[in-house]
């Protein structure tokens, strides 16, 4: 519980710098998005675009002059920030111990190395959904302005609820790749690779049929926001997988770090 | 000199993984898009019937879909993303590794001026670039040749585009420098690195797919959009100075700031 209560506040600036980002990113957004609001003009040159067109570029799928639409298409981009503060923080809170020389310190402590992970990896989550957290209120706030009906704040919701899942998935990528990693300078950029690949992946897996299989090896496309939006509900396939790749690389973590050799 | 050669020798190996990064990423990526854009001639014809502000809302009114270096512009951009995380990784640790390595305490008591010593760790952060800049030009011009099929592309819109990469590096190298020395203590680089590269870079996407331009103006993403230099044959120079003269403030300011710096030492 002391790890955890000291682990929650030594990443309490970080979550506020998160947090700052979010904002700044949501304000930015809103702020373009009153050009679109209630300006039925943009759909009139939309409907007259032909269908496959459409479906090729995703246009059809929100309608940006609504605030679902708006935050539908803002959606990967807050997936993206929300990703990146989950990876940063699970490879750091372990890896840090070893940078900043303090984990003699921790490892003589009367706990075991799987309750000092557990205090860790709960501190980081915690993190992750009070960040989630934030960024629903401030998208909240931001949308009541133009007074959205009930299906956004449904969409807002469960859209916020995948990306939880999301930070999760990624936090515990993190916490794998720092107990793995044998020297811990190493850790932030293994991670960083990991983020960046799964993301260019997901940029590019929509655009050709051949390329479809990549989109399971991106997490960034397991939580489709027109699916949240229209049928409410994520393909099972990517809840296993989630599931999988979290499981895997949580017990990986502990396994790992029990039989760890430490840079001192 | 002895400075530069050490600093220069410790970024070898990380300029080595940088420049096989962005050396597959042409190579991967160009070769997967090169598939399409044989198929996506047709879809450009599409695209041009259809109203500009519509393809400006939705970022596409650069792109040209038909031909080798309209792919090619997306392929750069990953390379952009590297490039930027690179440059600001060697600009925050430049002079932040000698405090949290407990090194300051041998390296300033050298008889060097601090001068001397971060126009040495400058030069050889500014070398190990170059390096992966030029294997960014190999790689591109490697890969375009390879994969073209006869077909043409304009060089000299290329090489704009690929001239770009210094000062976009450098805007990254100094903003990083002059951030990690307005800090009291840099704890660990690779968070604000990705702060400052991806903050920019998302900064730039989100924007350029809708509405106005507001501060997205201050990505170097949007600077060197690389899909502007090759439509225009022409660098969008009301843009490039704001990098440039970031640059230009950025670097005296370090050089003031790292002078009269209150070091933190072993004891």
């Amino acid at each position: 519980m002391r790890i955890y209560l000291r682990e929650l506040k030594a990443n309490f600036k970080s979550l506020l710098i998160y947090t700052g980002v979010v904002a700044f990113f949501v304000v930015v957004g809103f702020q373009k998005f009153t050009a679109y609001a209630q300006n039925p003009e943009i759909l009139d040159v939309l409907d007259s675009m032909p269908k496959a067109m459409l479906d090729t570029f995703y246009m059809n799928a929100f309608n940006l002059t609504t605030v679902e639409g708006f935050f539908g298409v803002m959606y990967a981009f807050v997936a993206l920030i929300l990703a990146i503060a989950a990876v940063m923080w699970g490879s750091e809170i372990i890896s840090k111990e070893e940078r900043d020389k303090t984990v003699e310190f921790a490892l003589t402590l009367p706990v075991k190395r799987s309750t000092l992970i557990t205090a860790k990896a709960a501190a980081a989550l915690t993190n992750c959904i009070l960040l989630a957290l934030a960024t629903w209120g401030l998208n909240a706030v931001s949308a009541s302005g133009y007074d959205p009906g009930p299906e956004f704040y449904t969409f807002l919701f469960q859209g916020m609820a995948a990306l939880v899942l999301l930070q999760v998935i990624f936090l515990s990528i993190g916490i794998f790749i720092g107990c793995a990693m044998k020297q811990h300078k190493r850790a932030g950029s293994v991670a960083i690779s990991i983020l960046l690949g799964t993301y260019f992946f997901s940029v590019i897996a929509g655009l050709r049929d051949e390329w479809d299989f990549l989109k399971y090896l991106s997490p960034f496309k397991y939580f489709d926001p027109v699916m949240i939006l229209r049928e409410s509900r994520i393909e099972p396939v990517y809840l296993w997988l989630s599931a999988g790749i979290i499981v895997a690389c949580l017990s990986g973590a502990y396994l790992i770090y029990q039989r760890r050799d430490l840079y001192i | 000199m002895n400075i530069f050669l050490h600093e220069f020798k410790s970024y070898l190996k990380s300029v080595g993984i940088w420049s096989a990064a962005n050396f597959l990423i042409i190579l991967v990526y160009f070769s997967a898009f090169n598939a399409i854009s044989l198929e996506t001639a047709q879809m450009q014809t599409m695209l041009d019937a259809f109203p500009n502000e519509l393809l400006i809302a939705f970022g596409m009114n650069d792109m040209n879909f038909g031909t080798l270096l309209g792919w090619f512009g997306v392929v750069f951009l990953f390379c952009q993303i590297c490039l930027a995380i690179q440059a600001s990784n060697y600009g925050f640790s430049l002079v932040s590794i000698e405090e949290r390595e407990l090194t300051a305490d041998f390296l300033l008591p050298k008889p060097l001026s601090r001068v001397k010593i971060l126009t040495a760790k400058i030069l050889a952060a500014l070398a190990a670039l170059t390096i992966t800049n030029l294997a960014v030009w190999a790689s591109s011009f490697f890969t375009i040749n390879l994969l073209r099929q006869g077909r043409t592309y304009d060089a000299a819109a290329l090489v704009m585009v690929l001239s770009t990469i210094i000062v976009f590096q450098l805007f990254f190298l100094s903003v990083g420098l002059l951030i990690s020395l307005l800090m009291k203590r840099v704890r660990s680089v690779i968070s604000l690195s990705m702060a400052l590269s991806f903050g920019m870079y998302i900064l730039n996407a989100f924007g350029k797919m809708i509405g106005e331009d507001s501060l997205e103006i201050i990505s170097p993403f949007r600077h060197f959009d690389p899909n502007y230099i090759i439509n225009h044959q022409a660098y969008n120079w009301s843009l490039v100075v704001i990098s440039l003269g970031v640059i230009l403030v950025a670097v005296p300011a370090s050089y003031l700031l790292y002078q009269k710096r209150n070091i933190t030492a072993a004891v």
